[in-house]
């Protein structure tokens, strides 16, 4: 059995970057939850910031680092995210293409069987997608995700989803 | 140091706005627009809207002018420190007098701190104070009389004299039975000093912070800045908020003003600066 999370890798999640309010409290809690549904000391598949994220959310889930999984359950944890060029706030400004990709990439994910857009227009849309690249070629076919979040507050797309296979 | 004024205790790194409220009609910056008991009630409630954490009541201008009597002062601010306390049981509620009588009725009011902005002149208001169960503003005068403007005081070092003589306060209001977390010192711009003495103590606040006494600053309009600036009361708002900066940078605690929501920024601007406070919300590069 494997479970499988993806977050956002926002640096705002990280405590060093914490302000006396939370921009990012909805996003947060719901990072949190999927987190400790998938259970401590999972293989994290993110770039060098993404890996970061996902530590910081693993401890702050109250996961402490080196320790191995109770079960024999295996964990993925998938830090990336959609376009950060979704509006003319959005920290890459807008990109026409990114919704459109965007969407497509939300299918792929909720869904095994749906078509993958071509990742690699990610650099230039803005996207995170060194961990959800690694996903597809391990996630197998027909499974379906459960969606925890599913917004752009920003202007930058972030999802939080769990699938189990 | 953990700072307990009267009722109400704070963080270390808490720094608070305490708002000035005249009961006089005479006071050199609002010119008794508070004179009225319900115009003072309304400034309160403004302040506290704008989120002072304390009100300075104050029922004798600090410029030289008509003798008001113990009596006279009680009648301006006993009363009124009943109705706010009434009215705000969160609110710190200071009042600023030299008189021990008067400090023993405003605690029996209500009060939390006595503000003795002329340094000890009476020597049985810490006893007051002590008895009151409230906290001491200890001042730095240079030994002047109550009501009096300074003339030709100098000092070998003013801070020097500023630290000993508020440290010496300090010392005596706690022997005499006041909480050491409830004793602050304040350099007392103008008090006793011409301008360049209130300069000299706003770049070198640090040393008075270094005594480890909670430090109260009074810099707001007062002549110091008019005579920096060369502005009459009423245009000192930009020159009294640069010497906040300074002081705050200095980590002074306590800001008595006259504009809470401009000090309020400013204070926490710098302590954002200077990495004691985080900013508000964060999210520039950080989505």
């Amino acid at each position: 059995m494997t479970r499988a999370v993806l977050v956002p890798g926002v640096l705002a999640l990280l405590p060093e970057y914490a302000g006396l309010e939370d921009p990012v409290a909805d996003l947060r809690a719901a990072c949190l939850e999927a987190v400790r549904w998938l259970g401590p000391d999972p293989t994290i598949l993110a770039d060098e910031q993404g890996a970061r994220v996902g530590r910081s959310l693993l401890r702050a889930a109250g996961f402490e680092t080196g320790l191995r999984p109770s079960s024999t359950t295996a964990g993925l944890l998938v830090v990336g995210n959609g376009s950060a060029r979704r509006t003319e706030k959005a920290p890459g400004h807008l990109d026409e293409r990114a919704h459109g990709f965007d969407d497509d990439l939300r299918a792929a994910l909720a869904s095994s069987d749906a078509t993958w857009p071509d990742l690699t227009l990610g650099d230039s849309l803005w996207a995170s997608l060194d961990g959800i690249g690694r996903l597809r070629e391990i996630r197998p076919p027909g499974v379906t995700a459960t969606i925890d979040y599913d917004d752009d507050p920003f202007g930058v797309q972030y999802w939080v989803m769990r699938w189990q296979w | 140091m953990t700072l307990r004024l009267g009722r109400h205790a704070f963080a270390d790194d808490a720094t608070l706005m305490m708002a000035i409220v005249n009961r006089t009609p005479d006071s050199f910056y609002d010119q008794g627009a508070t004179w009225a008991e319900e115009r003072a009630l309304e400034r309160v409630a403004l302040v506290v809207e704008q989120g002072a954490e304390i009100v300075d009541i104050g029922g004798i201008k600090a410029a030289p002018g008509v003798e008001i009597s113990a009596a006279e002062e009680m009648e301006r601010v006993v009363e009124f420190v009943a109705r706010v306390r009434a009215a705000y049981p969160d609110l710190v509620i200071s009042v600023d007098t030299w008189r021990a009588s008067v400090a023993a009725a405003v605690c029996a009011a209500g009060a939390d701190v006595i503000n003795d902005a002329w340094g000890g002149a009476d020597p049985e208001l810490v006893d007051a104070a002590a008895e009151g169960g409230a906290a001491v503003i200890c001042t730095h005068t240079g030994g002047v009389t109550p009501r009096t403007r300074p003339y030709r005081i100098e000092y070998d070092d003013v801070v020097a004299a500023a630290i000993a003589d508020t440290v010496a306060y300090a010392e005596r209001a706690i022997a005499a039975g006041v909480a050491k977390e409830s004793v602050v010192i304040d350099p007392a711009h103008d008090f006793g000093k011409n301008t360049f003495h209130s300069l000299e103590l706003t770049r070198r606040l640090g040393e008075m912070v270094d005594t480890g006494y909670p430090v109260l600053v009074s810099l707001s309009n007062k002549d110091f800045v008019g005579e920096t600036l060369d502005l009459p009361v009423g245009s000192r708002l930009v020159g009294t908020l640069a010497a906040t900066a300074v002081c705050a940078l200095a980590c002074a605690r306590i800001y008595r003003v006259h504009e809470v929501v401009e000090t309020r920024q400013v204070v926490d601007m710098v302590s954002s600066i200077a990495g004691r406070r985080p900013p508000r919300r964060a999210i520039r590069g950080l989505q």
